[in-house]
């Protein structure tokens, strides 16, 4: 018999799989370059530095800052669509009266299924950084440091929203009911607890989505509507603290969706 | 007296969903190489039984052992031992037999030529070799209960727990799928869940028929007709009696 890592591993690649012969994976793919194809041209049509509230040089940092702040974000809501159905699925579509009488631990089944959503939510920001690094040499013949920076951030963003739409998907029965629970909460509720923490002078660093902004605080230049800027409380989120409240939305959720899944009955 | 090995042990098992009792105190032994049909009328405890044996849902009081291992305590370990069918087939509609079958014979620890083969072979058993590369998203139903029969067999397990395999098929189908399940039950113990008592004289041994989560007769078919005096379909109707 497989140990549960050799186990870990023929989920992981499964999964994979499954999501790769998914449309929305290749639909997440084709938006995420438009989206950034989008946002150049707009940069550049529209001379964003000199329409900013402080008039800024037109530098491959600043330029590197409006184009990641828009490509990192796309596929970090992406991965709410991969991970949402991955578990409330297997009840829903009644897949697990197939998977679930194996003798692999459900834990195994998770932790691959989030493996596979991680890999392809992956795949999609490195395309969209990608086309960034693109436009960067094309346009400046120079990339700033900082993209590599802004793209670890992304990845551990991600990671955490991964975890924030398993841990949904480990609740709820229905894929589509999870999916729109995890993204309502990442861009509606967050956002809200975020606004008005700031807005009454307290800086929200523990939440998700202020944590995220970090992913343009790593380029060290304060625009107002970037990195976490509010009109009244205008703060920038600390890198250290944001990776590590990023880490703890990744580790705790999934935890709590572990647990969850393996006392879920299937009835 | 020697007595032969069980390979299914159901002790005292009770299971409510929320305040409804689906089980109550359901005890069953399955001797090694039986073939048993769990019958009885729509909301019996079944399918709940049949779920607690394969680690879907767990039981409110007392346990099950899958040849001598706790199916409760020692889930995956028990697991090891059974191909299962449990309701309507449901597969992932991306993936084609020939992956599906390679997935689930890789966490069950095939793997190589012999998987290769063994696919080949269980797909071929349920006619669907001609479907081996083909999505699942375009198999009707009857095509999904094929599969079902070929992943329960693909790793020749000693038990199979078998929940109506049959339903929806159309009379081919039927026929087909009792002599595949004649075929496959060779040296190996079957408990077999069905409506369909016809089915259930030519597939199995015994029957046990529960009503309410409680066994209400463990037997031989033979035996049963004998002391009751009538056909399976009669002491089934004589059993129930009163059964919503």
């Amino acid at each position: 018999m497989n140990s549960e890592f050799e186990k870990l591993k023929i989920v992981s690649r499964y999964e994979l799989l499954k999501q790769f012969r998914r449309k929305r994976f290749y639909g997440a793919v084709i938006i995420t370059i438009l989206a950034q194809i989008l946002a150049i041209v707009l940069y550049k049509g529209l001379n964003v530095p000199a329409s900013l509230p402080t008039i800024l040089p037109d530098t491959s940092k600043l330029f590197a800052l409006f184009i990641t702040s828009l490509g990192s974000s796309l596929p970090i809501l992406f991965s709410v669509f991969f991970a949402g159905d991955s578990i409330a699925s297997e009840f829903e579509n009644k897949t697990g009266y197939l998977l679930f009488p194996n003798p692999v631990k459900k834990r195994t089944i998770v932790m691959g299924k989030y493996i596979a959503c991680f890999i392809a939510t992956t795949v999609v920001l490195i395309i969209a950084y990608v086309v960034s690094v693109a436009a960067l040499l094309g346009f400046y013949r120079q990339l700033p440091i900082e993209i590599w920076g802004a793209l670890g951030l992304s990845v551990v963003l991600a990671s955490s929203v991964l975890s924030l739409a398993f841990l949904f998907s480990s609740v709820l029965k229905g894929g589509m009911g999870a999916t729109i629970g995890a993204l309502l909460t990442y861009l509606l509720i967050f956002p809200i607890i975020s606004g008005s923490l700031s807005a009454s002078g307290h800086q929200p660093w523990f939440m998700l989505n202020y944590a995220g902004n970090s992913v343009t605080s790593v380029y060290g230049i304060k625009i107002l509507g970037f990195g976490g800027e509010t009109g009244a409380g205008f703060t920038t989120p600390s890198i250290p603290v944001s990776l590590f409240v990023m880490l703890a939305y990744f580790v705790f959720p999934f935890l709590l969706s572990i647990w969850l899944t393996q006392r879920r009955e299937l009835i | 007296m020697l007595t032969m090995r069980e390979s299914i042990n159901i002790e005292n098992l009770s299971k409510y969903y929320n305040s409804f009792l689906a089980l109550e105190n359901l005890s069953l032994k399955v001797k090694m190489n039986e073939d048993v049909a769990l019958v009885g009328p729509n909301g019996a405890g079944k399918s709940t039984a049949l779920k607690i044996l394969c680690g879907l849902i767990y039981p409110s009081s007392g346990t099950a052992y899958i040849n001598g291992i706790n199916v409760v305590e020692e889930r995956e370990r028990a697991l090891a031992n059974i191909g299962a069918i449990v309701e309507t087939p449901e597969f992932y509609q991306f993936l084609t037999p020939n992956e599906t079958l390679s997935y689930l014979g890789r966490l069950r620890g095939m793997g190589g030529p012999d998987l290769s083969s063994r696919i080949k072979e269980v797909l071929h058993l349920v006619k669907l070799d001609e479907w081996a590369g083909v999505r699942i998203e375009k198999f009707s139903r009857g095509m999904k209960q094929r599969l079902a029969l070929a992943q329960a067999l693909l790793h020749n397990p000693p038990i199979l727990i078998l929940d109506e395999p049959t339903i929806g098929l159309d009379p081919r189908g039927l026929v087909e799928m009792r002599e595949i399940l004649k075929k496959a039950r060779k040296d190996k113990t079957v408990l077999f869940a069905s409506h369909m008592l016809a089915e259930v004289v030519q597939v199995c041994d015994k029957i046990a028929l529960i009503d309410h989560g409680h066994l209400l007769v463990y037997d031989s078919i033979p035996h049963l007709r004998k002391k009751y005096h009538k056909s399976l379909e009669g002491v089934y109707l004589k059993l129930t009696e009163g059964a919503i």
